[in-house]
């Protein structure tokens, strides 16, 4: 992703905010809609088009969860680990999937499939315990069983064009 | 009744009526009345306060929850408490959770025993924890430079590193990554954190996650002793302090007192990291004594007396040659000591630098401190690179530029202002063009403060003539001249002239002992010239902390302090004296030259009145008018101004010599004798080097990985190349790091105009 592509991806919507840093939130996402995660390079592209240095643009991309700056899989599960969700099993869910996937808790299949994420509240709680798949609905209440078939699912799917996480 | 006819608000703290003027914060105004509020993030140098740490919480009457005392302005008839039982269950909470993740491993801490959150929780905090979870661990130290070490699992996130970076230095590049307890401070990619001024990071950091990887586990706070002293880096003299430990240097900080008027409490990371050359191998250890029996180390009594010895005979033709950074009293005895050689033959006493015929009208303006610059509506550069020459003022010019005043950069050499700054870039040689330009920013200016280089005016003095007429006629404009020595503007005070009339009587066999004094004129500037000179002389005395090219030759050697270890006075380029204090035992078989020099006269039977250098201050002031009304009580800590001394008014017109390329000088000083000797500064510290415009090297047939012959009147060099897209063409900008290159030494004596031609090296010549 180059700086020229994101300043054109920018230009429309820089009029609605007063102060240029909050394009940086909107820049980085549509970055990280090419890999699925945010290269060093592509940081670097944004902070040449939203004129801020490349440490303040990375410092936002860490800041939160759902931009990544290491390599993650095709799809993010995100199971939601907060009190409502704990209460009705989430542990169960997630050590379920963790053990499905082959993983040691959090983490990125070897394939590159999948990365198994525990997150806070979803605002889901009345369908707790749920999960979320990369920024999809929000999907619950879960068995386990009903989580290793959405990952049998997904593996049937192709590889999005664009990543919306 | 609440606001007072001097302007002042009245309010109440602990019961206590207290005045500040409006704008105040609370934590001021309670300081000012003897009341500490205990605080982390608040620094009124980083800018306007954040109040990031919670650690100032108070309670105000009236107003709805405590009150971050670092952000509240005074008001009138407020009630504020500060010891309040709601105030203190505050701050034991703050700082219970700043500790919640703090390791604790103090007596591992560098900062331990002077540590501002360890005194904060002794006379503030809880006394113990209530927490029972693990503590957050990472993995430390991180190097976040060479120079600067981090731990994170120490950091309590107040963001004074992150505010320096950002809003002072301006480099952008320290941050914070990730949030809440996984915040950690952070370069882009982990890059390292580079910069001129990294070091100002560990002084402001209020605990041990910031520390200074060559004082790692080199001493504790109950072992040291600190010495306010200044910085003899650069004519800056920036106000530091000397951390001694055992009678050596172990490391330089910013002074806790920052002196506003000069350095605001910053240093560069030269002068903080300056002071292993100190013990670097080339220093002087013993006094060399050469005669008939052979070349051998003799005490320091011994040579004194022999110095004494050889400069007394009647008739002796005495040179005294002063260096860049000795202090005036030095300056002002050896001028004492020239009326006492020779029986009766004065010597002639002259200092290196730059003879500034020329610069009177411009020395003639009016004159400003640094502090001046933050006032001001036009900050304007002059020639010259503060950033690289005089580091320490770029951060007040930056300062400058964001309270809104317009700052210009004029001259031939890229800067690392012109990003955030207009950048005029200037044709070699054509300064006098910028005359226009510069009465056209300064018109309707109230207060502009000219920023002005020494070297690149007085090598071109009908530029200086131009420039001093518009800032003279610019009503409240003044200006202040980036010296290029540090030694220069108080040996000037004193009337000590350049060395040029010293040289050709060297030359003409005029002089039969030549003394110097922490000078190396054979690495400078006509250095070839002057190392045939001296061998003319049929005697060389030398004084000098390091090796120099003279050691060799001289008959004796006598080994000096260094400004860290000495007392004296050195005056600023903005004419301000001010107090070396000594930090250091005394170098083993070394002394003050001032003191050396007092040891001659009384051995040649014509002793000074002094015995100190406080004695000699006072009565150099009393001869001196620059000096006058000044001793060391008056300059205190604080420095004091000396007063404008007449210029020598000659202009000796004389074009540029050589053929060729017109030369740009660079001089930084992270490439001086000083950093080249640091071990410290290794990894930045600059090299000596030639940079051409793209197309000048193109014409010239040279490549950037090619080494280039570089050749004035003064002598040949080969030094490598770099091309920089940002310089001039027709110019060759020779960059003067390591001394033992020999760039400087191609520079003409008088330091005027020079010409050089550049010719690609071939393969096997290396160095000089
Ligand atoms: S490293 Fe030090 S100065 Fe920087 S945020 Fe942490 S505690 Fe503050
Ligand atoms: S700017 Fe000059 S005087 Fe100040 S610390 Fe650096 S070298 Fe020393
Ligand atoms: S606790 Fe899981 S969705 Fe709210
Ligand atoms: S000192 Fe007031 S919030 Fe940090």
């Amino acid at each position: 992703m180059t700086a020229h592509e994101i300043e054109e991806y920018l230009s429309p919507m820089r009029h609605e905010f007063a102060d240029p840093r909050s394009l940086i939130l909107p820049a980085l996402k549509f970055a990280q809609g090419d890999s699925g995660w945010l290269p060093a390079e592509d940081m670097a592209a944004v902070a040449e088009a939203t004129g801020f240095s490349q440490a303040y643009v990375e410092s936002v991309a860490t800041f939160y969860d759902r931009l990544y700056v290491e390599p993650v899989g095709r799809r993010v599960i995100n199971v939601c680990v907060t009190l409502s969700c704990m209460l009705r099993g989430s542990d169960e869910i997630f050590d379920h999937l963790a053990d499905y996937l082959g993983l040691d808790g959090e983490g990125t299949t070897e394939d590159g499939m999948f990365t198994l994420a525990k997150v806070q509240c979803i605002g889901a709680c009345d369908r707790a315990p749920c999960l979320q798949i990369d920024s999809g609905e929000q999907i619950g209440p879960l068995e386990p069983a009903d989580a290793t078939c959405l990952v049998d699912d997904l593996r049937e799917q192709p590889a999005p064009a664009r990543y919306e996480r | 009744m609440a606001e007072h006819d001097d302007g002042l608000i009245v309010l109440t703290i602990n019961g206590r009526e207290v005045r500040a003027p409006k704008g105040t914060m609370l934590v001021d105004a309670a300081k000012a009345a003897g009341i500490e509020i205990p605080i982390f993030c608040y620094e009124p140098r980083l800018g306007a306060p954040i109040g990031a740490c919670r650690m100032c919480l108070v309670e105000v009457e009236g107003m709805r929850g405590l009150q971050t005392a670092c952000s509240t302005p005074v008001a009138p008839d407020m009630v504020v408490n500060t010891e309040s039982e709601v105030a203190k269950d505050a701050q034991d909470g703050v700082l219970e959770l700043l500790l919640a993740n703090h390791p604790l491993d103090c007596p591992v801490c560098d900062k331990g025993g002077e540590c501002p959150l360890q005194d904060r929780t002794f006379r503030f905090g809880p006394g113990r924890t209530r927490s029972l979870e693990p503590k957050l661990h990472f993995p430390k130290p991180l190097d976040l430079s060479p120079l600067v070490a981090l731990d994170r699992e120490r950091c309590i996130a107040c963001f004074r590193c992150v505010r320096f970076s950002q809003e002072v230095a301006e480099d952008g590049q320290l941050t914070f990554q990730e949030r809440g307890d996984h915040t950690e401070i952070a370069t882009f990619s982990g890059d390292p954190y580079e910069g001129r001024f990294t070091g100002n990071t560990i002084d402001l950091c209020p605990v041990g996650a910031l520390t200074s990887n060559p004082y790692r586990f080199v001493s504790r706070p109950w072992d040291i002793k600190n010495t306010p002293s200044v910085c003899a880096g650069c004519s800056m003299g920036c106000n530091l302090e000397i951390t001694e430990r055992e009678g050596d240097v172990k490391r330089l900080t910013g002074r806790p007192e920052p002196n506003m008027a000069v350095e605001e409490g910053w240093i560069c990371d030269r002068g903080r990291w300056g002071y292993p050359a100190l013990r670097s191998a080339d220093r002087l250890q013993a006094p060399v004594l050469a005669d008939a029996v052979g070349r051998r180390n003799v005490p320091l009594e011994r040579a004194v007396t022999e110095a004494s010895g050889l400069l007394a005979a009647r008739g002796a033709r005495v040179g005294i040659l002063l260096g860049d950074a000795v202090t005036v009293e030095t300056g002002f005895l050896a001028c004492e000591l020239a009326a006492r050689v020779g029986g009766g033959t004065p010597a002639m006493v002259a200092r290196t630098g730059i003879p500034g015929h020329g610069l009177g009208p411009m020395r003639a303006l009016p004159g400003a401190q640094m502090d001046d610059i933050d006032g001001a509506d036009v900050v304007l550069v002059v020639g010259g690179d503060p950033c690289t020459q005089q580091p320490v003022a770029e951060l007040r010019i930056r300062g400058a530029r964001r309270a809104g005043a317009q700052v210009a950069v004029i001259g031939p050499r890229p800067t690392a202002l012109d990003a955030s700054c207009e950048a005029l870039r200037t044709t070699p040689g054509h300064l006098l063009d910028a005359a226009a330009v510069i009465n056209e920013r300064l018109q309707g200016s109230e207060r502009a403060v000219v920023l002005w280089d020494e070297a690149d005016l007085a090598a071109e003095p009908a530029a200086a003539e131009a420039i001093a007429r518009v800032v003279a006629a610019t009503p409240g404009a003044r200006a202040i001249e980036m010296c290029a020595d540090v030694s220069g503007p108080g040996l000037r005070a004193l009337g000590i002239p350049a060395a040029g009339d010293l040289l050709t009587a060297l030359e003409a066999g005029a002089i039969d002992i030549l003394l110097t004094i922490g000078a190396d004129p054979t690495a400078g500037p006509a250095g070839d010239r002057w190392a045939a000179a001296a061998d003319r002389a049929g005697t060389i005395i030398e004084m000098a902390t390091h090796r120099t090219g003279l050691t060799d030759r001289a008959t004796l050697v006598l080994p000096m302090l260094a400004p860290l270890e000495d007392e004296g006075v050195l005056v600023s380029m903005t004419g301000r004296a001010q107090r070396l204090r000594p930090g250091a035992r005394e170098a083993a078989g070394a002394a003050a030259a001032w003191e050396m020099i007092v040891g001659i006269t009384h051995r040649i039977g014509s002793p000074v009145p002094d015995r100190t250098p406080a004695q000699a201050f006072r009565r150099l002031a009393e001869q001196h008018a620059a000096f006058a009304g000044l001793d060391y009580r008056v300059i205190g800590s604080e420095g004091a101004a000396v007063a404008p001394v007449p210029q020598d008014p000659g202009v000796p017109a004389r074009g540029p010599v050589g053929d060729g390329l017109l030369v740009v000088p660079c001089a930084p000083v992270f490439g001086d004798a000083v950093a080249h000797r640091s071990d410290a500064l290794e990894a930045v510290r600059e090299p000596s080097r030639v940079a051409l415009a793209p197309a000048e090297a193109e014409r010239l047939g040279v490549r950037t990985d090619a080494r280039v012959r570089v050749t004035t009147p003064e002598g040949t060099v080969v030094l490598p190349l770099e091309i920089d897209s940002r310089l001039h063409e027709g110019a060759v900008y020779l960059v003067m790091g390591d001394p033992a290159s020999g760039a400087a030494r191609l520079l003409p004596g008088d330091r005027g105009p020079v010409h050089a031609a550049v010719s690609a090296a071939a393969r096997e010549e290396v160095g000089a």
